[in-house]
């Protein structure tokens, strides 16, 4: 047994298949989240009906997608049509591999991790433009020039972003970007007397662009292109493409978290003062409030089963505040803990704009990528550069 | 020069998104839960017919004039009497109504002399047959009975 | 019949690439064609050269079917006609038919009718807002502007008993007395509706993306309005200053002061903001009238037969989506000879390959939204 768990491939073996599971459950719940924040954003109430507060709803979901019926157009091309949702999943799920979830929970920690990540990206918009090529309809075709060709500017200027950041931690290991940030005392973002808010604001945008997500969602365009690329696409292929944008908004978020937002690391890292507040009070609290809001909702379920549920989270919950306060568990979990709340706040972000603004047109997205982003990118890194080459001699 | 510092400070953007930040109050969400919670319906409102009773003698209100046939442009209702030998009126023997095609646009409850007819505040009509939603005398005068949403 | 009115195709020369032209079928199932509209588009690449529109497929033969209706019965029909301002297209008629009779409609009658109408034309514009945002892709705005649209509705539903196809006037007047909270509940609409555009201003005419999205788009000038016979918004938006209730006041709306919003370029953003104003107007004539109703009959001197005497009549209304006209001809019997009627929407309408051409597939969808179409009254 020892030995078993000696061996290095092991724990990521297992971390893998772990990820794998489990993902998907996680997308189900992030799109549960997508719909509440929506509705919330929208004076509404959202999905309600499917157990208490709808907390069930992602199951219901999954299972209408898995029983749908599974249409390929007759003048599709059958092997790419198959090939393309597989390539979108495969490329987000890959890149997952590289993030670190915490200070010990990682997959790997490649010494090019970041352009892995990169890499992974630009091979998952190969998925949308086959995808929307093979379905042989004219608005997937629509669709998926469209991503084409803002997948290509787009990675320029999120590109540059990124260089400024690496340039700033000096390495291309995400467990080193980290690192170098816990070393320097400061958030990447905040970095540079503050100039590192410029690649900050640019990453967000262009990864915003990168993810096809509103106001950039050119490529699905549902009011013009009906679909976009996955007009075509129905029932469990479908349902692998949302998969494919989920792991792909938490994907630029993690990268962004860990390039600009400290990743694992509690704010103020450096300040022992702030080791209690910000690593027991705060998680454990917030679990406490959460648990005291599912205990509160639990007298309103006329349903005895929803009840239950509702108890039941309320007491998940618990458990969770105390791991946080007993020192042995927090310890294990209080660095992923910080990653899933950046996180969180990062994928609330990207809601938050999808409920506000218009949709660029596709000239304007071009305009906006490469006679902005991209000069104003260019003149973040150098400027970051000379900076850092003054400030650090 | 202000103008190209709000550009770069995306101020309108912001201003957008402090808004949209703004309604996620939950006090200001308008979503009434429907089974659970009905709409409050207005006096006025032109829903499910009936035909009234007299609420003393429990004896129909309606004299079969059919001045509410002839009122209506769909031509739904059709009334059909017999005379009274004693009392020398017409007795209403039957009385159909389509639901499906009407649009309860009212002109039936204004043509009729003695409020027999009413548009009443109930609006849950569905059913599971076409012919369930031709209601004879029987229906008109018990109304519809939705049933009663259990969670 | 659908792509004959297509001008001839660009020689390749002039098509980017040499690529051949895209025949693009947009509608009647598409997310942003406002109903059953069918938009065949020639494109090359995202640039449009062409648009054609199919239309029918919402064809109820409303116009036939006042042939065998009597006047009264003919009533709750045309307010399915644009159902989203069902008390304008019921004022048409009933005032068309008023005029075949040589009725006069009391004061009382006509002040609340000018309310409701402006009510209806407040509702009506809030939809629009809602959709035209939905199209050019802010996914809020709609559900805000249902929020408003609500308490329009819960006015129509206190007044008459129905929310959207009220049958609220009768010929002749009205049919209902005003309820008890009437006039505050006018009011207090009108306090909401200028509280809440400060909220869709917030959202969408400072914000940069919807400015580029609308500034520019779709452009229509007086000129082609004018030869288009397009009305409403549309030519207000173009600098024309046209409107049925200053130009030709019927109902008793010149007794009301309030202005009539223009705005020059008329592109798209004109068009929004147009249309902005007029509500802040409505509600500048709501509040004028609501605190003058005079007392008197609702209802004039029409007998329960309703017979006008042979001839011809038509009368024609500003509703909220331009000029709407009722043409009755009555050969003295009970039905209508013929009643025809010239929608708003069909008639400007006929402007979108105009808008269209050489714009891009995105600015399409926000075209079709800017003209304001509901199918109902397109294909009646």
């Amino acid at each position: 047994m020892e030995e078993l768990l000696a061996n290095p491939y092991v724990g990521p073996l297992v971390l893998t298949v772990a990820i794998i599971l489990v993902f998907p459950l996680i997308v189900g719940y992030m799109v549960l989240a997508e719909r509440k924040v929506l509705a919330d954003l929208q004076v509404r109430l959202g999905p309600m009906r499917v157990g208490p507060y709808g907390v069930l709803q992602p199951l219901a979901d999954a299972l209408k997608l898995l029983l749908k019926e599974d249409i390929i157009p007759a003048r599709a091309d059958k092997w790419i049509f198959w090939l393309a949702p597989v390539l979108s999943v495969f490329t987000g799920l890959t890149a997952l591999a590289v993030l670190p979830l915490s200070d010990r929970l990682y997959v790997a920690d490649v010494n090019i991790g970041i352009l892995f990540i990169l890499a992974m990206s630009s091979i998952g918009a190969l998925g949308l433009i086959l995808g929307g090529w093979s379905a042989n309809s004219k608005y997937s075709l629509m669709g998926s020039l469209r991503a084409a060709a803002q997948m290509v500017s787009y990675e320029v200027p999120l590109g540059f972003a990124t260089v400024t950041a690496i340039m700033c931690a000096g390495t291309l290991s995400m467990q080193g970007v980290i690192d170098s940030q816990f070393e320097r005392g400061v958030w990447g973002a905040f970095d540079n007397y503050g100039l590192m808010l410029i690649p900050t604001v640019l990453f967000i945008i262009a990864g915003t662009a990168e993810t096809n997500r509103a106001p950039f969602d050119l490529p699905e365009a549902e009011s013009e292109l009906v679909a976009g690329f996955h007009t075509e696409y129905s029932g469990f292929r479908w349902s692998l493409f949302f998969l494919a944008e989920y792991a792909a908004i938490v994907v630029i978020s993690a990268l962004c978290v860990t390039l600009f937002f400290g990743g694992w690391l509690r704010p103020f890292p450096n300040v022992e003062l702030l080791e209690i507040p910000f690593n027991t009070v705060f998680p454990a609290g917030l679990c406490l409030l959460i648990a005291f809001g599912c205990l509160k909702g639990v007298g309103k379920q006329v349903v005895p089963g929803f009840r239950f549920l509702m108890a039941a989270i309320a007491a998940a919950f618990l458990g969770a505040a105390g791991l946080f306060v007993l020192p042995l568990t927090n310890e294990l979990v209080i660095g992923l803990f910080w990653f899933a709340f950046k996180l969180g706040v990062m994928v609330y972000l990207f809601i938050w704009y999808r409920g506000t603004f218009p949709r660029f047109r596709y000239d304007q997205l071009m305009d906006v990528g490469w006679k902005w982003l991209i000069p104003i990118s260019m003149a973040g890194l150098v400027l970051n550069g000379a900076v850092q080459l003054l400030a650090r001699g | 020069m202000a103008n190209l510092i709000k550009t770069f400070l995306l101020t309108d953007l912001l201003k957008g998104l402090w808004t949209t930040f703004k309604n996620q109050a939950p006090s200001k969400v308008v979503t009434e839960q429907y089974p659970l919670v009905r709409p409050p319906v207005a006096e006025r409102y032109r829903g499910a017919p009936r035909l009234n009773n007299h609420p003393e003698t429990q004896e129909t209100l309606c004299i079969s004039c059919n001045l509410c046939a002839l009122a209506c442009p769909e031509q739904l209702i059709v009334v059909t009497s017999e005379r009274n030998k004693v009392t020398k009126r017409k007795d209403l023997t039957t009385f159909t109504y389509d639901v499906s095609r009407c649009m309860f646009c009212g002109l039936c409850e204004d043509a009729c002399p003695v409020d027999a007819l009413e548009l009443t505040q109930d609006f849950e009509m569905a059913t599971y047959t076409r012919e369930g939603q031709i209601w004879d005398r029987q229906m008109l005068e018990e109304g519809p009975l939705p049933s009663q949403y259990t969670h | 019949m659908a792509a004959t009115t297509l001008a001839p195709p660009p020689a390749a020369e002039d098509t980017f690439l040499d690529s051949n032209e895209l025949v693009l079928n947009m509608g009647p199932q598409h997310p942003s064609t406002h109903g059953v509209l069918r938009v065949i588009l020639k494109l090359d690449g995202e640039r449009v050269l062409g648009a054609d529109c199919v239309i029918g497929y919402l064809h109820r033969g409303v116009e036939k079917i006042a042939e065998n209706r009597t006047y009264q019965q003919f009533a709750p029909y045309v307010d399915r006609m644009d159902y989203v301002a069902a008390v304008s297209n019921g004022l048409g008629y009933c005032m068309a038919v008023e005029k075949l009779l040589d009725v006069e409609i009391p004061p009382r009658a006509q002040a609340v009718r000018v309310i409701l109408t402006e009510v209806n034309r407040i509702a009506s514009h809030l939809l629009w807002l809602g959709t035209h945002a939905l199209d050019i892709g802010a996914i809020t705005p709609v559900f805000l502007c249902f929020r408003e649209r609500e308490e329009a509705l819960k006015i129509f539903e206190n007044y008459c008993g129905a929310r959207l196809t009220t049958h609220a006037f009768r010929i002749g007047g009205l049919q209902y007395e005003t309820y008890d909270r009437f006039e505050e509940d006018c009011l207090a609409f009108c306090d909401l509706m200028e509280e809440k555009v400060k909220e869709y201003h917030a959202l969408l005419t400072g914000n940069r993306i919807w400015v580029k999205r609308t500034k520019g788009v779709g452009i229509l000038n007086a000129e082609d309005c004018k030869n288009y016979g397009v009305t409403g918004p549309l030519l207000r938006a173009a600098g024309v200053e046209w409107d049925l209730r200053k130009a030709q006041p019927y109902s008793g709306y010149d007794k009301y002061d309030f202005d009539v919003p223009t705005a020059e370029s008329g592109d798209t953003f004109d068009r929004y903001i147009v249309r902005m104003q007029e509500m802040g107007q409505s509600c500048r004539i709501i509040r004028q009238a609501v605190g003058a109703i005079p007392e008197g009959p609702i209802k004039g001197k029409v007998g329960k037969v309703i017979k006008p005497p042979p001839g011809e009549a038509y009368v024609s209304i500003e509703a909220p989506k331009g000029e709407l006209g009722y043409y009755v001809v009555s050969d003295g019997s009970l039905n209508p000879y013929r009643v025809r009627v010239r929608p708003p929407s069909f008639v400007n309408l006929g402007a979108l390959d105009k808008m269209c051409r050489g714009t891009l597939v995105a600015d399409v969808v926000a075209i079709i939204g800017t003209i304001d179409i509901v199918l109902g009254e397109v294909d009646r």
